[in-house]
């Protein structure tokens, strides 16, 4: 999934010379936390609704009054991605500089915001239920072949993959949980046991144990 | 006074001698009633037509399931759900369906009418039937065609869905209609079939806070299971005040469900009905369509299924009633397996749950947050 997929292209930015106040009630108005600025087609900063509480609050030191401009606040080192990274590069990113929101470039120019809200939009699409579904939760060898050896006999038995997510366990191997349409996931999930693939869910069918 | 409807012709769906929803299970069940000392009496219904179906299925679905259940090859099968593991095409299920969906649709009538209280239509209930597909075992959603044809009567009608699994159909169909209030009780679509029925899905549009889910650990117990539904439904209810409850009796939560994890005993069963009926004439003016739905360990749903009749008639249930030899002894003899002497289970019949208490308190929550969610109007999707 690339950010091109999930960014929203329609942003709203301010200029450097905005008012404070105006910036504030922009957020306000459109329900949202962070806010490019541009001068003419340059992106030369970012301004965040935590930035602006905290420049404006009393409790700062020397508090920027709101008729200011954004940019004496605005952070004028921006974070930004290319629309083609993935979306884990995104999320790496943010999560590292622990920032709310990237900017998206492609050929010098601004052409889309992605926030922690859209990643958890994505996190929901990626394992998201979105067809009739039953779960079923194996455990497999770290080494090649092993879900090949699963998707074929689900193959054969005309069932579908709806998803597949896996992650490392911390004993190297590696948990797979597929999202299959059928009811029946007890029946194959028996005929995988009998493969020598530990399965996790249905419970019951845990012949290996 | 209440009216049974069935046909023999239900039987024509039939997905294959292998296939889990199979007709066998009303024939059990009305040879037991018989073997009982019951004697059935029932309205014959005649199948829809399907243009019937259009007020709740799309018309491409519906001539697709048509064509291949004409034994028609057609192009897209898959996209319809046609032809997967779950939904095999066979000669004639169609029509099959389409009878299944006259029956419920003639309960439906029969209360408009007033000429029954309680219905029970001992078939149908395939509510994984979706507007434009057929899943999990379900061709035509004849619990949405009942519902729908009352509330083209001007009637506000409860669907409660006891089946184990999700009921995704009826809940799609009716998602943003005030006329409709669905509850499906389930074990949580996290592990099981369909996935679907989250207590954040709430209805949408006009039909907000109408839809209610109530997903349950895998190993739910009786006890808990019966304070869900007695929390949320008698809630529900009473706020909703409708004019009939539709319920898909399906009789998959029972412990030796082999497609599910809930531990319901027959006794447990017993309990629900007759809560079930009890808020049906609290709330509901009495009217009542009862349909059955899944139940995958033949001998539990034929026994589940006699004991809401014997509930549903009125009847006392003696605890250690006996099941008659010759019905054993005769499908003991087509499903090669043993079957139990009593009508109800025995007691432990299936290994004590380790984390009863656990599973206690996360169904608890469950009904708490959901109660918070839908009571509060909170806007979710």
């Amino acid at each position: 999934m690339l950010l091109r997929e999930i960014m929203h292209t329609d942003v709203l930015t301010v200029s450097p010379d905005t008012k404070l106040c105006e910036a504030y009630r922009t957020m306000h108005e459109r329900k949202i936390r962070h806010l490019p600025v541009l001068d003419g087609e340059k992106l030369v900063g970012i301004i965040t609704d935590r930035d602006l509480r905290f420049a404006t609050s009393k409790l700062s030191e020397v508090p920027f009054d709101p008729e200011e401009t954004v940019q004496n606040v605005m952070i004028k080192k921006v974070i930004t991605a290319h629309p083609d990274d993935p979306i884990e590069i995104a999320a790496r990113i943010m999560r590292d500089l622990k920032i709310g929101s990237l900017v998206i470039m492609e050929n010098g120019k601004l052409v889309g915001i992605v926030t922690g809200i859209d990643l958890l939009d994505a996190l929901l699409a990626l394992t998201g239920v979105h067809r009739p579904s039953g779960r079923l939760d194996v455990r497999l060898s770290d080494r090649a072949g092993e879900l090949a050896k699963l998707t074929k006999l689900l193959a054969e038995r005309k069932i579908n993959i709806h998803s597949i997510l896996t992650y490392r366990e911390k004993d190297d191997r590696v948990r797979v949980m597929l999202r299959l349409n059928t009811m029946e996931v007890r029946n194959i999930a028996e005929e995988i046991c009998q493969m020598g693939i530990e399965v996790v869910w249905p419970v019951h069918v845990s012949c290996l144990r | 006074m209440f009216e049974i409807i069935f046909t023999g012709k239900y039987a024509k769906y039939n997905l294959g001698a292998e296939h889990p929803f199979s007709p066998l299970r009303m024939k059990m069940t009305l040879e037991l009633l018989e073997a009982l000392g019951e004697k059935v009496e029932f309205t014959e219904p005649q199948p829809v037509e399907p243009d019937e179906l259009f007020k709740i299925h799309s018309q491409d679905y519906v001539e697709a399931a048509e064509a291949v259940s004409d034994g028609k090859e057609i192009p897209n099968a898959e996209k319809y759900g046609l032809g997967t593991a779950d939904n095999p095409v066979t000669e004639g299920m169609a029509e099959g369906a389409r009878y299944i969906c006259g029956g419920t649709l003639l309960g439906a009538k029969m209360l408009i009418e007033n000429k029954a209280e309680k219905v029970l239509q001992l078939g149908g209930g395939l509510h994984h039937a979706h507007y434009s597909s057929a899943a999990g075992f379900c061709l035509y959603n004849d619990l949405a065609l009942a519902i729908k044809e009352m509330t083209q009567n001007g009637m506000y009608v409860a669907y409660i869905d006891i089946d184990v699994h999700h009921g995704d159909g009826v809940q799609e169909i009716f998602y943003n209609d005030d006329k409709v209030m669905t509850i499906s009780f389930h074990e949580t679509g996290e592990y099981l079939f369909p996935g679907t029925g989250s207590i954040f899905e709430l209805g949408n549009g006009a039909g907000k806070n109408l839809k209610l889910n109530v997903p349950l650990e895998p190993f739910t117990e009786g006890e808990s299971y019966l304070e869900a539904v007695k929390k949320v439904a008698q809630t529900a209810l009473s706020q909703f005040h409708p004019d009939a409850i539709v319920i898909q009796s399906g009789a998959d939560a029972h412990f030796s469900d082999p497609l599910a994890d809930l531990l319901l005993t027959t006794q447990d069963y017993e309990k629900l009905f007759r809560l079930l009926i009890e808020l049906g004439n609290n709330f509901a003016k009495g009217k009542m369509l009862f349909t059955l739905g899944g139940g995958y360990s033949f001998e539990a749903a034929s026994r589940i299924w006699t004991i809401l009749y014997l509930v549903l008639s009125g009847k006392k249930i003696p605890k250690n009633l006996e099941i008659p030899e010759n019905w054993r002894r005769r499908w003991s003899g087509i499903l090669g397996v043993e079957l139990p002497e009593f009508l109800h289970d025995r007691p432990n019949s299936y290994k004590a749950i380790p984390r009863k208490k656990e599973i206690e308190a996360h169904n608890r929550d469950t009904v708490r947050r959901l109660l918070d969610l839908s009571t509060a109007g909170m806007f979710y999707f």
